[in-house]
């Protein structure tokens, strides 16, 4: 097991510096943008020199990217070319906000699919698995920017049960934070639950039709333990595997949703990075959500080998 | 087994193997009818400000209402079609055509070919793919063009897996063998043998891309990246009703409806021939 988590970290390694050449490819894509983005289109050759000298941008590409990289491994993600603040504590300041919306919009994604998903698949072929399936395939075509509007009108504009945007940090007001982080995280979880529920209701159905199963039930095991003790801990593992990708599509989610809801996250500096063209807010930005997603990757598979250990046996007699 | 829940189960096995097909192929229809027939379907032109006429409710003369500078609804509606699906098809044929000709380059050539084309792929899965699609906007810059460009590179790493697994059984079978045999050349072999045949799945796979691009363009439109005003697209339309849900909910209903079921049409479209193409799918519903 310790060889395998230490073979995961290994490999983490690696993936996020690709992450960010990625990154630092796609921001620097059309050559000299960053200047003639910051200064306008009306500034002149001299000034786009001047910006360029100032910020490293007239080095060639690899140096540019290797001079970030090695302050980038010491926290250090440069200065804001619109405000000369500097992103890391910038960033440090705001990844609370984002990691308790995507948090809380996984554990309202979970919530609903794990026990839908397995109802679904012990009612198979009934009434009840064909409404359960309906309702996810109709909520899986909702756009989440979508479902938010509508969640202000309804709970904000017309209810006024809930506030419509706004932040105050959870320790500061535990109360009021929920209050209002629940339309976010629910406008996020709720699509995201849907594609959860489905994969949750096919592993379920693989599981249930397996010989272990009908042991159980053979042996006269109740229909109750036979599911959660022995059949959803096995439907588990490909769930999980899927989760942890929607985890990552989902925290990709958080730059929209967050700018509906005004609250100071990742997302919103990466759009604040992409509206000033302030490209060391956005790589900044951008690469803390991808060391997220990665990581939700990496604890997946940990958490996976844990549950399943043959996939242990298996990797350790590959490597 | 009873004559009635064999009926039941015969019921249940036609609508899913038909019915889920039949709605999604309504609905793509639809918008496909929308996007090519807006110029005759149109009621108004999508850009004319009638200021007399703002935030006006439905009424027999502007069936959806009218946004906040008189525009109607509905036209602008059936004219943002034609834009979800222009950026759709292009971004999805740019994945489809650069993502399985390096699945299968990278299937056929095996060895160092195969290993930097899919560690290539899976470098661009590591990041989110609406975070992707938005630094490349901002990197390209925003107009629909690029939004096309943005999105397609998103699809390309999942067409190049689905042609990388189904090139490799295609090379396993005696055609692949007898083509060589018979000295016919990599790229004739690839081009004449392996790609007819393993297109199937990737075509299915691109009507569920399909769906997913049309969300990613109105979400990129949504943020002011995409279509730019006063070009309709149903993302920056519900972005402006955003502003009006109190007084003209309507302005983001309406748009979001469209997009809705747009979406639904080709997640429905591709489930629907996933279940009629593969048979393993098939035995296990």
């Amino acid at each position: 097991m310790i060889r395998l988590i230490l073979t995961r970290l290994a490999l983490f390694v690696p993936t996020l510096l690709a992450a960010s050449l990625i990154l630092f490819i796609a921001i620097n894509v059309v050559p000299g943008s960053a200047a003639r983005s910051a200064l306008g289109i009306d500034a002149t050759p001299q000034a786009i020199m001047r910006f360029e000298a100032l910020n490293g941008l007239d080095q060639p590409l690899h140096v540019q990217y290797f001079e970030w990289l090695g302050k980038a491994v010491k926290g250090d993600f440069g200065r804001s070319f619109q405000n000369r603040v500097d992103v890391g504590p910038e960033i440090l300041k705001r990844l609370p906000v984002t990691l308790e919306l995507a948090l809380l919009a996984f554990l309202v994604a979970n919530v609903i699919a794990v026990p839908l998903g397995a109802i679904a698949a012990y009612r198979h072929g009934h009434p009840a698995d064909s409404v359960i399936t309906t309702c996810a395939t109709i909520l899986g075509a909702v756009p989440n920017f979508w479902l938010a509007t509508l969640l202000v009108l309804v709970f904000s504009l017309k209810l006024r049960l809930l506030p419509a945007g706004g932040f105050t940090p959870f320790l500061q007001d535990p109360a009021r934070n929920l209050t209002q982080m629940i339309l976010p995280a629910v406008s996020l979880g709720l699509v995201s639950s849907a594609l959860l529920l489905r994969i949750m209701r096919a592993s379920m159905l693989e599981v249930l039709s397996s010989d272990y199963i009908r042991t159980a039930r053979a042996k006269g095991a109740p229909d109750g333990t036979v599911i959660t003790r022995h059949a959803l801990r096995n439907a588990t593992i490909p769930y999980l595997t899927v989760g942890a990708v929607e985890f990552g599509f989902l925290f990709g989610g958080v730059v929209i949703i967050e700018d509906i809801f005004r609250l100071p996250g990742i997302g919103s500096l990466v759009l604040v990075g992409i509206i000033n063209r302030d490209y060391p807010v956005l790589i900044g930005s951008a690469l803390v959500v991808t060391v997220a997603v990665l990581a939700a990757n990496m604890l997946v598979d940990i958490i996976a080998s844990l549950l399943d250990p043959r996939q242990v046996h298996s990797k350790s007699g590959a490597a | 087994m009873s004559l009635s829940t064999e009926m039941a189960r015969s019921i249940r096995w036609t609508w899913r193997r038909h019915g889920i097909l039949s709605i999604g192929g309504v609905l793509v229809g639809l918008v496909v009818l929308a996007a090519l027939g807006a110029d005759l379907i149109a009621p108004h032109s999508p850009y004319e400000l009638d200021v007399a006429r703002m935030l006006q409710p439905p009424s027999l003369v502007n069936w959806l209402g009218t946004d906040e500078v008189g525009r109607d609804v509905f036209s602008r509606t059936i004219y943002a079609a034609r834009i979800s699906v222009e950026v759709a098809l292009v971004a999805v044929g740019v994945g489809l055509v650069g993502g399985t000709l390096i699945g299968v380059f990278a299937a056929y050539f095996g060895g160092f070919v195969d290993m930097a084309l899919m560690r290539l792929m899976e470098l661009l899965f590591s990041v989110p793919a609406i975070l992707l699609a938005v630094i490349l906007m901002a990197s390209l810059g925003t107009n629909i063009l690029n939004a096309m460009i943005a999105i397609g590179i998103i699809f390309i790493p999942g067409f190049a897996r689905l042609a990388r697994a189904t090139t490799m059984d295609a090379l396993r079978q005696q055609y692949i063998e007898a083509a060589r045999v018979i000295g016919m050349s990599d790229i004739r072999i690839i081009f004449r043998e392996i790609l007819p045949n393993i297109l199937a799945p990737s075509l299915v796979e691109a009507a569920v891309a399909f769906a997913y691009a049309v969300l990613l363009e109105s979400a990129l439109s949504f943020l002011g990246l995409g279509a730019q005003p006063p070009e309709p697209s149903w993302g920056n339309m519900i972005n402006t009703g955003r502003g009006f849900m109190a007084q003209a909910p309507w302005l983001g209903i309406v748009p979001g409806t469209a997009l809705f079921l747009c979406v639904l049409g080709f997640n429905l479209l591709g489930d629907g021939l996933r279940d009629l193409l593969d048979p393993h799918l098939r035995e296990s519903q």
